[in-house]
């Protein structure tokens, strides 16, 4: 450079200057428009996905080559301000590995989650809020932190440490910010898309129910209840409890998850547990650990807990239990709101489903009073009127008399029995006291299967009327014995006749088996049939029938008795 | 020589009961009818000394046709007829005015002496057995347990009845019409349990029904 030069080009070179200058305006615009295509590319990247999961590492992989840095990473807040989950681009997987923890938001990381606000810096290093890496760390220099907003709350953390061109500029910042802003967009979608799809599961889960409910199998419900209900609500534990007949108790009627085996059939105290509560109050109960001292040594340790009551019909028949596992995440307000209408659905059906129950039941009565009617009012009737003109034919024909006759008692044996059957068809017990006949015939009922074959039943004269209290007590008692004994003699058919003829009661029992043995009479066998009779003023005889069997009278008298 | 009405609704079995009672010297078939309505158009003109009535009839019940009977021909004493056990039948017969009931037993010929003793003017009827009917529609137990309590008039109306008094004389005791009379017995015919079982089967289900299903 001379000056006596003279160099006249002075003007050149200012010409030069603001030529470099402007090829270097250029360069950056050139170079800015191709970052803002990264931006448009990276926003594109983020919002292609709708799981949740997935959106989050689109996004810190966006993030990574947008601002050119070696190491990426999102921080999500948890509600108490901690890190929930923290996912990273750029350490290699040993690295990780030998690191052994993931951070949980302290130092410059809870700055960032403090501040709410961008932080960026040249050396993270030197900056005093900085707790230093842990053991096994890369060395991470440059730093930026962004927060990433979802509905104006503050839902976690970009960080990006390492950019290749040294520092993090004023660009990378409104880069990065430009890009948290669509991931807020992102994460909200993909939300929004994570809960209506558990709508639909809880609708599905719903669906099972009620068609479990109304496909019959009706004892199974509850334990289907657990199951579909443990699959839709993420949960560790679901129980269904009911009520005992001791009002104080409840009773574990189903259970899945953790120990769900140990837990059926197993009773509690109504009074301090949850599913008490819920159960007394028809309202849900909630709790984010069990309380302390509900626990009976066979419960497992849970975590938080919500009971829903299990209302039919507005009253309430069972509570719910949702339980995860201690320390794990609170259920969220919406599977909450989701789980009370599982309930409250569930109620419903269970409320249908007895509805269409008692229409069968109706549809069952119907159709046994029909049977009734038409044994009552067309069987008996015509064998009754053949029975008349059977006889009447006998009294013509002497020779014949015997054999027609034979026939006609067979027929008075059939009308007899079904004017059993017909009382039986016809007439329901309701919970009062039971009559004479109601009572021997459940009595043949619960006997039978021990005797081979159902024993005849037939009855002759108005005894509901006439034999009530203790005495009807003592005929069941006396037909009981009778019939326990008959077990011992091989028979193939039983009689019982209970009839009422004038002032005495007698009960018979005949079998065509091969005699009750003798050390069978010895024992007690008969003799408390006989103290019956005798302390009635009545007597009891075994005897040999001639065609072969025993039969078995007892016959007592009864004041005020009827005279046909 | 004791004049005999029959009303049944099958055929062959007033024709066994026809030939069964006209067999006898003493007694005479006048008259027949398969149903309620014609029958009380018949006895009146018939004129029988006993009427032998079915409690189930296709038109109504036996019971209605008896009371009927009794209060416009109280001269004509009648005879249950039935194919219901000894028990719904006293129920029937006591609610029926009915000097008593035969069931349908081909072999016990009960049914020529019954009619031979109505019509002596005997009750079929034990008193005791009466009163033990008497005794369990007021709300004691029997066939008719569960069966809803009765209401002040129906026990008017039971205890006038208990005293064997006809549909009118029971109108006229209590000041109510005769067709009202007829519908509180056909209430009381309802608690013996033969008639509108379904209903009160129904009840009972209703009231056994706690667990969930």
């Amino acid at each position: 450079m001379n000056a006596e030069l003279g160099f006249p080009d002075a003007p050149r070179s200012e010409l030069e200057r603001t030529i470099e200058e402007l090829v270097e305006r250029a360069t950056t615009v050139l170079r800015t428009q191709g970052r803002l295509r990264n931006l448009l590319k990276a926003n594109r990247a983020v919002v292609e996905e709708l799981d949740l999961k997935r959106v989050l590492r689109r996004i810190v992989e966006a993030a990574a080559e947008l601002a050119q840095a070696d190491y990426a990473a999102l921080g999500v807040i948890a509600p108490d301000g901690h890190l929930e989950q923290f996912i990273h681009v750029g350490m290699p997987e040993d690295t990780v590995r030998l690191i052994g923890h993931l951070p949980e938001g302290h130092g410059l990381l809870g700055a960032v989650i403090e501040r709410a606000e961008p932080i960026r810096l040249l050396h993270l290093g030197e900056d005093p809020r900085s707790v230093g890496f842990p053991a096994h760390h890369p060395a991470m220099d440059a730093f930026l932190g962004v927060p990433i907003r979802v509905r104006e709350e503050v839902f976690g953390n970009l960080y990006l440490t390492n950019p290749r061109h040294g520092a993090f500029t004023d660009e990378d910042e409104e880069l990065v910010v430009s890009l948290a802003a669509t991931a807020g967009i992102a994460i909200d979608n993909a939300r929004l898309f994570e809960e209506a799809q558990r709508r639909q599961r809880w609708s599905t889960a719903l669906a099972e129910v009620t068609s479990g409910l109304l496909d019959g199998e009706a004892d199974d419900v509850l334990p289907l209840i657990a199951e579909r209900l443990a699959v839709v609500i993420d949960a560790d534990l679901v129980t269904v409890a009911v009520p005992t007949s001791d009002p104080l108790t409840m009773r574990v009627a189903a259970a899945r998850g953790t120990d769900a085996d140990t837990l059926v059939g197993k009773e509690f105290a109504v009074a301090g547990a949850l599913a008490g509560q819920a159960f007394q109050s028809g309202r849900p109960v909630a709790a984010d650990e069990r309380a302390a001292g509900v626990s009976a040594p066979w419960q497992p340790e849970v975590g938080p807990t919500v009971v829903m009551p299990l209302v039919v019909g507005g009253a309430p028949v069972g509570s719910l239990s949702v339980s995860r596992a201690p320390g794990a995440e609170p259920f969220a307000s919406t599977e909450l709101d989701m789980a009370a209408e599982f309930a409250a659905q569930t109620g419903l059906a269970i409320e249908l489903t007895r509805a269409r129950n008692d229409r069968q039941k109706l549809g069952l009565i119907d159709e046994r009073s029909r049977i009734a009617r038409d044994l009552h009012d067309n069987v008996i009737q015509r064998l009754f009127g053949t029975g008349l003109a059977l006889q009447a034919l006998a009294a013509r024909n002497i020779e014949t008399q015997d054999d027609v006759l034979e026939q006609v008692d067979a027929i008075d044996a059939a009308i007899s029995e079904i004017r059993t059957a017909v009382f039986t068809l016809t007439t329901r017990r309701n919970g009062a006291e039971l009559s004479l006949r109601h009572r021997l015939l459940d009595l043949i009922g619960e006997v039978s299967p021990g005797l081979g074959s159902a024993p005849r039943l037939t009855f002759a004269g108005p005894v509901d009327l006439h034999v009530r209290d203790e005495f009807a007590d003592d005929v069941v008692a006396v037909v009981r014995e009778l019939l326990a004994n008959v077990r011992h003699a091989s028979a193939s058919a039983v009689e019982v006749e209970v009839a009422l003829h004038e002032d005495r009661l007698s009960v018979t029992v005949t079998d065509d088996g091969v005699g009750i043995p003798d050390s069978v009479v010895r024992r007690s066998g008969t003799g408390n049939v006989e103290q019956r009779a005798l302390r009635r003023g009545g007597r009891f005889s075994l005897s040999r029938r001639p065609s072969g069997g025993t039969e078995a009278a007892w016959v007592v008298p009864v004041s005020g008795g009827s005279d046909r | 020589m004791t004049r005999v009405f029959l009303v049944d609704d099958h055929e062959i079995v007033r024709r066994g009961i026809s030939d069964l009672i006209n067999a006898e010297s003493d007694l005479e078939v006048v008259g027949e009818s398969p149903t309620a309505a014609q029958a009380l158009a018949r006895i009146a003109a018939t004129q029988p000394d006993v009427a032998v009535l079915d409690v189930r009839l296709p038109d109504g019940s036996g019971i209605d046709l008896c009371r009927s009977i009794r209060s416009a021909h109280p001269e004509v004493r009648c005879v249950m007829l039935t194919a219901y056990a000894d028990d719904e039948a006293s129920f029937a017969a006591v609610l029926a005015g009915a000097a008593g009931y035969v069931l349908k037993d081909i072999r016990g010929q009960k049914l020529v002496d019954g009619i031979r003793r109505v019509a002596r003017g005997e009750s079929l009827l034990p008193r005791a057995t009466e009163e033990k009917v008497v005794q369990a529609l007021r709300g004691g137990p029997g066939p008719a347990t569960g069966a809803p309590e009765l209401t002040l008039r129906e026990r008017q109306v039971l205890d006038a009845i208990a005293e064997g008094l006809t549909n009118r004389q029971i109108g006229d005791r209590l000041g109510l019409a005769e067709k009202t009379v007829k519908n509180y017995v056909s209430g009381l015919f309802a608690k013996l349990g033969l008639e509108r079982r379904t209903q009160a089967a129904v009840y009972g289900a209703q009231a056994s029904r706690r667990e969930i299903p």
